[in-house]
């Protein structure tokens, strides 16, 4: 029997470390989103400077959630690569084909309620859930 | 695309962790390559041959081949290009 020598920096190590990464800077991006939305209101009394440091605070922990993801693709070997750009490439589809209406109804009163962009993020982080677990699902 | 992944898997007594170790995927891919869900990249193939030891052909094998190895896709188009 050839035994195999098991890699110290191998492929599950990797893309644990990497998952980690990305799931700090996705908890400080909502914090900071949190920060900005909330923070005029209850935190410094619409204070322009505070505003506009939360503004900043929430784009460049944003690039770098992004930069996190980019990251965490890299490290994809090529079958999860695949699902995760499959499950992207959905939810790319569904939002577009699902925000558009959306925009026309609520700007023609046809929502009974204020359409809000958070309406459509939650979409897209559903849509991408299922997706990625349905490609995942399907090879395994 | 076939392949013979699990055979030579077997032969060594390596699990799908270990062989999925050694090829720096996950165990899922090379789940999904040995039940012939999923055709490896030429690279990763490459890696499977080396790390077997063996020629790529004899470890992945075109379906649309025959047995003599010739393909009658190549025939048709050598009689459409004369």
């Amino acid at each position: 029997m050839n035994q195999l020598k098991l890699q110290e920096n191998g492929y599950q190590s990797r893309i644990r470390t990497s998952s980690m990464r990305l799931a700090r800077w996705n908890g400080a991006w909502v914090a900071a989103s949190a920060l900005m939305a909330f923070g005029p209101k209850f935190i410094w009394n619409k204070d322009v400077l505070f505003t506009l440091l939360a503004v900043g605070l929430n784009v460049a922990v944003g690039v770098s959630l992004i930069l996190a993801s980019k990251k965490y693709v890299e490290e994809l070997d090529e079958l999860q690569r695949k699902v995760y750009f499959n499950a992207l490439a959905i939810t790319v589809g569904v939002a577009i084909v699902a925000g558009i209406p959306y925009s026309v109804l609520n700007t023609y009163g046809v929502l009974p309620f204020h359409a809000d962009v958070g309406h459509l993020v939650i979409l897209m982080g559903l849509t991408f859930w299922v997706a990625h677990q349905y490609g995942t699902r399907r090879y395994r | 695309m076939k392949n013979r992944l699990k055979v030579l898997r077997a032969e060594r007594n390596w699990t799908q962790a270990e062989l999925a170790d050694a090829l720096d995927v996950s165990r899922q891919t090379v789940n999904a390559i040995e039940t012939g869900k999923f055709d490896p990249s030429l690279p990763l193939a490459f890696r499977a041959a080396r790390l077997f030891g063996m020629p790529i052909e004899e470890i992945f094998h075109d379906p649309a081949l025959d047995a003599d190895g010739s393909s009658p896709v190549t025939e048709i188009r050598k009689d459409t290009y004369v």
